[in-house]
């Protein structure tokens, strides 16, 4: 009597012992791995990495279609179309739509962004990514993050109808969100994206509710012009300026990025701009001399699923927006000081 | 016994996904064996636990149990005549259950007031929270009385708002404009340990199947 529910305690127990072993080891290994050169590791086929770089090599070679959704809280759920071709010049060309509403339309061929907004005239940017509601510059390079984050290989699961792969990616030192994505197991195109904050809370999801993998270009980019495309507009700022100013602490992999001496449309004000990314996140830094003596409150909240801080520090008036934890921007802030 | 199981398990990690023949087998064990049935959907629960991907509410299966606990209960056919079924107290007790279902409802009325005004007080929601104020600024822990609300007029928050929105839409403004050359050399974003050029077609030899 006693002894088959024994038994069967034994047989429980030692699966899940045998479970966390086999998690552990997946866990050391990984980590290991990520230690060496990221592009050494392209021999194991089932590596996070050698997803990564299939994903990212799908998303520059292959004829697609692709209809997503984009989830944030707070706003209602924005579909959009998203296409991509190589034509028979071997030059790329992109197509984003944003589908409810007046719409926003962006059109890449090769190195030739093209926007189309409403309330805004339309301009092209000279740019090799479009600048959408997802990540591009992870797409495109995902071994930019070997530095800041961890790639570990979660195992298949079935998304948008299709096998897909799991990957998660998380910060390695907590100092910014994590994200999760699933990837086709037949083609390694995205299929569902997802970035957590610390409990694993959703900020952000995006969700592929249509894939199809086509072997010619879709008709659409052949009824493109290419000399009806408006002019590209120069954005770099080539003023050279000293900053009086140096940040102690950056996350680990992240880098400047730009920082220029602007007025802000809004107020007017004149501040010190400066962006930080990491290949994954770009975060927007404001310094401003404290305005009068009265002073402001300080703020910290999340618009939609940007954390926007704003602090008081020494002479300064700072604010840090973008996605990533109140605590990292409240770091980088206050490790701001003056150089001697 | 145990080898069953363990095909099962290595099927449900997916490890034997290329052996067709053997998943196969594994899957019309499964289909005639109850026991294999609820290893199965262990399994998937113990994967699901792994990867944090288990739902909000766990739907347990327990119409098995709630039908074994119908089958042992007393039928009770026609309720016993109690005192509750004389003329008088049959007339009586509707009453009664009226007053203290009144009572009930004036009780829930306070609980949900008390229930709302404590709710209201915490909204985490809100979309933004401003940190607690720092000592000694002013509007922070002072005593409330009718002057200190006054002396926080409401175009501060209204100044505060249109601040957040500036930069809120000059942060969009900032990465709508950002660009990135591909072709060229990215000297101070690529990480120097990176060979790219190197990596690419590694990529594609070894794309995995």
């Amino acid at each position: 009597m006693l002894k088959p529910s024994l038994n069967k305690t034994i047989s429980k127990v030692a699966l899940i012992l045998l479970m966390f072993f086999f998690v552990s080891w997946q866990g050391a290994a990984q980590q290991e791995k990520l230690s060496d050169n990221f592009s050494n590791n392209f021999n194991s086929s089932d590596s996070s990495q050698a997803w990564l770089a299939k994903m990212s090599d799908a998303i520059k070679s292959l004829n697609y279609t692709i209809s997503f959704v984009l989830l944030k809280p707070g706003v209602d759920i924005q579909p959009y179309l998203w296409r991509h071709a190589v034509n028979e010049d071997g030059v790329e060309l992109e197509q984003l739509n944003l589908l409810n509403g007046p719409g926003r339309e962006v059109v890449r061929i090769g190195d030739k962004v093209s926007y189309f907004e409403p309330n805004v005239p339309p301009y092209s940017l000279q740019s090799s990514i479009i600048n959408g509601p997802f990540p591009s510059e992870f797409f495109l390079r995902p071994e930019k993050l070997v530095s800041g984050y961890e790639f570990i290989m979660i195992g298949r699961s079935r998304i948008a109808g299709r096998a897909a792969q799991q990957i998660r990616i998380i910060s390695k030192d907590k100092s910014r969100f994590g994200l999760n994505v699933w990837l086709d197991q037949q083609t390694g195109l995205l299929l569902k994206m997802n970035l957590f904050g610390q409990d694993a809370q959703l900020l952000e999801q995006i969700q592929v509710t249509g894939l199809q993998v086509t072997k010619d270009p879709d008709p659409f980019f052949a009824k493109i012009e290419p000399e009806m495309l408006p002019e590209v507009v120069n954005t770099s700022s080539s003023s050279q300026f000293n900053s009086p100013w140096t940040i102690g602490y950056i996350p680990a992999g992240m880098v400047i990025v730009k920082r220029d001496l602007r007025r802000l449309t809004g107020s007017g004000d004149v501040v010190e701009y400066i962006m930080l990314s990491d290949g994954l996140v770009d975060v927007s830094l404001y310094l401003q001399d404290k305005q009068g003596n009265n002073p402001k409150d300080n703020l910290v909240g999340t618009v939609q699923s940007d954390t926007l801080l704003t602090i008081e520090h020494g002479e300064l008036d700072i604010t840090i927006i973008g996605k990533l934890p109140a605590a990292t921007a409240n770091a980088i802030a206050t490790s701001i000081q003056r150089i001697n | 016994m145990s080898q069953k199981f363990e095909n099962l398990s290595a099927l449900v990690d997916g490890e034997d996904i290329n052996n067709i023949s053997s998943s196969s087998h594994v899957l019309d064990a499964v289909k005639n064996d109850a026991d294999l049935q609820l290893k199965w959907e262990r399994y998937h629960l113990i994967r699901d636990g792994l990867r944090k991907e288990l739902p909000t509410f766990i739907n347990f299966d327990i119409a098995d149990k709630v039908a074994k606990a119908l089958e042992s209960e007393p039928v009770i056919f026609a309720p016993n005549r109690t005192w509750r079924d004389l003329p008088l107290v049959a007339k009586v007790v509707p009453f009664a259950k009226q007053g203290g279902q009144m009572a009930i409802a004036a009780s829930v009325a306070v609980a949900m007031i008390i229930g709302v005004q404590q709710v209201n007080q915490v909204d985490s929601d809100q979309p933004f929270n401003a940190a607690a104020p720092i000592p000694g600024i002013q509007g922070g822990l002072s005593p409330v009385s009718f002057d200190q609300t006054r002396t926080k007029p409401n175009s501060d928050l209204v100044d505060q708002k249109r601040r957040i929105n500036t930069f809120m839409t000059d942060h969009k403004q900032q990465l709508r404009f950002k660009t990135i050359q591909l072709s060229t050399n990215e000297t101070a974003i690529l990480d120097k340990s990176i060979k790219k050029q190197k990596a690419q077609p590694d990529i594609v030899e070894t794309i995995p199947q």
